[in-house]
């Protein structure tokens, strides 16, 4: 196995099969993916930043298999900063943060290609700091049917003050995070909330949308998962790559360009491969900054 | 009951080809339930639950995994299952034809009926007669859905049946279960044939029926008689669930949004 001895903040990390190609039908090695992840993370860590942070490992690379690791790895570096959090049935466990470079250089060493968080900080796990709507098409529908239910939903969300920012899942669907960060919203609150826009989207759009899990009833439509605002749920971090046959990336969106996007028909441009990631983000800067700032609170509820 | 087409092709060897359709031969009498909840006999669901996590799974989330050993997993890709799926075909190619006497019934599997498609009547009618006269069955291979079966195409009371039959490796070794040999006398075997002799008949699959399966239906019908059946309560789903004055709002909003569009 090779070794790398690099120096990060006067910390020294030792990196192991740079040349490991964990994209194989595409060509990326695990060196491409610490580039990829030192090069976008001072768009990444503020939204890794205090989040008990799921990682998804693959070892073997894409189309291998994979595991994913919401405890800590015990091996891990004795300055790696970790958060007490519990399970769902209350079990307590050790999360990492990502909270630096060096960290994120480490848990991308162990092959992490997909990072997943919380909508909660580890220090406040009940409160999440945005609301989300995962729309994930059932084929034949696809990325672009998403962008329709997406731009309904903005216009939708708008009519009651608020706004919401959208980022690609890196897959097939489009993610919509409306910004809370308040502490007075429950994910109690933002479950009823968001389970009644997917209900009335599905109540209006019944041909394009659903608002149900199940899968007899997701062909064809895009399913709006409001079940993900939960305590329990991770969702893909904004900039993480994805584990797919290519290095795309979950990256976010201005509302006009997925209009301008949607307009063109194009499924593929909805799509953003590491090296446009990079460069969309240095040239736009962090179009996922709202998340971390901006206060709304949930009307009506 | 009209009966629904399960594939359709072609039965072909040499230079014939006779369109047909297949169709499933046997219903196998299951009376089936449904399993209701007996608080409101609502219709209860299967979900995938992760004891792990307490929660259901959603579909995307499961993976397929084939245990090595205890807890060990290889797992598998729906994209890898597929590259060693069967190219889909429209034929039945008949490679070879055999005596149906020669194949031990353990290696039946399913049974199906091939049905004459237009155009193939004629063709489909010498074929049945040709294998009724000379007892033979012609094997093919042939891809339905994900798998490539083994199958005897054979007469059957004027139509053509289709037996997907058992891979040799799926028959379980029989050696193991023969009893040890024992010297037997020529009276002891004389007397066993003659007791069989005594028993023998024509086989009349009439006289036999699936006494319990009748029982079932006979109480069925009688409580469906004397009783309003139980009726499931409308699922309303988890609808109309929200605070009034949300929904209110989100309704004036998406008026709005419909207009604009």
């Amino acid at each position: 196995m090779s070794r790398k001895i690099v120096d990060l903040a006067g910390k020294r990390l030792s990196l192991s099969n740079l040349e490991k190609d964990l994209y194989p039908s595409y060509g990326f090695t695990k060196a491409h993916i610490l580039e990829y992840y030192r090069l976008i993370s001072k768009f990444i860590l503020p939204h890794l930043k205090d989040r008990a942070v799921t990682l998804t490992r693959y070892p073997e690379g894409v189309g291998k298999g994979f595991f994913f690791e919401k405890r800590c790895p015990s091996h891990r570096p004795e300055w790696a900063k970790t958060a007490e959090v519990r399970g769902d049935r209350g079990e307590r466990r050790t999360a990492c943060l990502v909270n630096d470079l060096k960290t994120l250089m480490w848990v991308e060493n162990l092959a992490a290609l997909e990072l997943h968080v919380p909508l909660a900080r580890a220090g406040s796990p009940e409160i999440p700091d945005s609301m989300v709507f995962d729309l994930d098409p059932g084929y034949p529908a696809d990325i672009l049917d998403c962008a329709r239910v997406a731009l309904i939903l903005r216009d939708l969300l708008s009519g009651l003050q608020l706004t919401g920012c959208v980022k690609t899942s890196g897959k097939k669907g489009l993610h919509i995070f409306v910004p809370l960060n308040r502490k007075g919203t429950s994910f109690e609150d933002t479950r009823k909330f968001s389970k009644a826009v997917a209900e009335i989207m599905q109540k209006t759009y019944p041909d394009l949308v659903t608002s149900k899990m199940a899968k007899e009833y997701r062909k064809a439509k895009v399913f709006i998962n409001w079940s993900q605002n939960d305590s329990s749920k991770t969702m893909i971090c904004v900039y993480s790559l994805r584990a797919q046959e290519k290095p795309m990336v979950s990256f976010p969106l201005a509302w006009k360009e997925l209009e301008k996007l949607a307009a063109q028909k194009d499924p593929g441009k909805l799509q953003v491969i590491h090296s446009e990631a990079v460069r969309r983000a240095e040239r736009e800067g962090d179009l996922f900054q709202e998340v971390l700032k901006k206060k709304q609170k949930l009307p009506h509820l | 009951m009209a009966v629904q087409g399960i594939w359709s092709g072609t039965v072909s060897f040499g230079l014939v080809a006779i369109p047909v359709r297949l169709v499933t031969a046997v219903d196998p009498g299951r009376v089936t339930f449904h399993l209701l909840h007996n608080k409101d006999y609502s219709p209860l669901r299967r979900r995938m639950f992760c004891p792990r996590e307490g929660t259901t799974v959603p579909p995307d989330e499961i993976s397929r995994g084939y245990e090595i050993v205890a807890d060990q997993y290889v797992v598998m890709t729906d994209e890898e299952l597929e590259s060693v799926s069967p190219e889909r075909s429209r034929t039945i190619e008949i490679v070879e034809f055999i005596d149906m006497k020669e194949v031990d019934p353990i290696y039946y599997d399913h049974p199906y009926y091939l049905v004459p498609l237009k155009g193939g009547e004629k063709a489909y009618r010498l074929l049945v007669e040709a294998m009724h006269r000379t007892h033979k069955a012609g094997l093919a291979k042939f891809v339905l859905g994900e798998r490539e079966y083994f199958v005897a195409v054979k007469s059957t009371n004027g139509v053509l049946a289709l037996i997907t039959l058992h891979y040799r490796e799926e028959i379980l070794p029989d050696k193991d279960l023969l009893p040890k040999e024992v010297e037997t006398g020529a009276d002891e075997k004389s007397h066993m044939k003659k007791r069989i002799k005594d028993m023998m008949a024509d086989f009349d699959p009439e006289r036999y029926a699936d006494k319990r399966r009748k029982k079932i239906m006979d109480i069925l019908k009688k409580k469906a008689k004397e009783k309003t059946p139980v009726q499931a309560p409308e699922v309303e789903e988890e609808e109309g669930a929200g605070p009034a004055d949300l929904v209110a709002a989100l309704r004036e909003s998406m008026r709005k949004v419909k207009k604009k569009r």
